[in-house]
């Protein structure tokens, strides 16, 4: 299976498909960058040459941010907000929602597991 | 949604001449402002603020990070002590 920056090694789909198995690269940055090589598309990901690799290495060396730089970028965004005590970064410390979702039901993505309280009221109907 | 980037950024301009003022007479004292609403611009950093929650006035001092924030976004408005437990309850209105 062909490897591009390292660890990735997307499988035997389609090209356009398979690029998209890279951190920070989705079906719009995909597709350009099949057009800016002059890849087809279409070709299976295992039918790629080293040429083809190189070229593509090379775009997104170059010319974008993906992977470990673009997770770091992501971290640095959110320690900022923590630094400067905004109502972003006092979320993300107390891992609620950032946007203003509504936090009396759901937001369990940021929750994590329910931690059900004891006497609340509902518990017991809940067994 | 971000604001319409035609549009130049909401700055209280009182804010702006208060602060000139301040400038000129060399006072350090924090600027009390009801201004939340307001962006935080470059003519801001390394000020003091006091800047209103409702309640009280919390202090802030502005670096150079916060600038294209707003007022608001520094000076909570709501306070919450928890739920349940003893602890809690001890502190109740």
């Amino acid at each position: 299976m062909p490897r591009i920056l390292g660890v990735d090694i997307p499988n035997d789909k389609r090209t356009v498909i398979s690029l998209r198995y890279i951190y920070g690269i989705g079906p719009f940055l995909s597709e350009q960058l099949c057009v800016r090589t002059g890849i087809d598309p279409d070709k299976r990901a295992r039918d790629l040459t080293e040429d083809d690799l190189a070229k593509l290495a090379s775009l997104l060396d170059n010319e974008y941010v993906v992977e470990g730089q673009l997770r770091r970028q992501v971290q640095q965004n959110i320690a900022r907000l923590r630094d400067i005590g905004c109502y972003r970064g006092l979320r993300h410390r107390k891992g609620l929602p950032v946007r203003g979702q509504r936090t009396r039901t759901n937001a369990r993505t940021r929750k994590g597991p329910r931690k059900t309280v004891a006497g609340k009221k509902g518990v017991k109907e809940l067994r | 949604m971000g604001r319409s980037l035609k549009k130049p950024p909401y700055v209280v301009e009182r804010l702006l001449e208060k602060v000139y003022r301040a400038d000129s007479s060399g006072s350090r004292e924090p600027i009390k402002t009801w201004a939340r609403a307001s962006t935080i611009v470059p003519e801001f950093v390394g000020k003091n603020f006091a800047v209103h929650n409702g309640r009280s006035f919390l202090k802030l001092y502005v670096t150079e990070d916060m600038v294209g924030h707003k007022f608001g976004e520094f000076a909570p408005t709501r306070t919450f002590k928890g739920h349940g437990g003893k602890a809690s309850k001890a502190p109740k209105k």
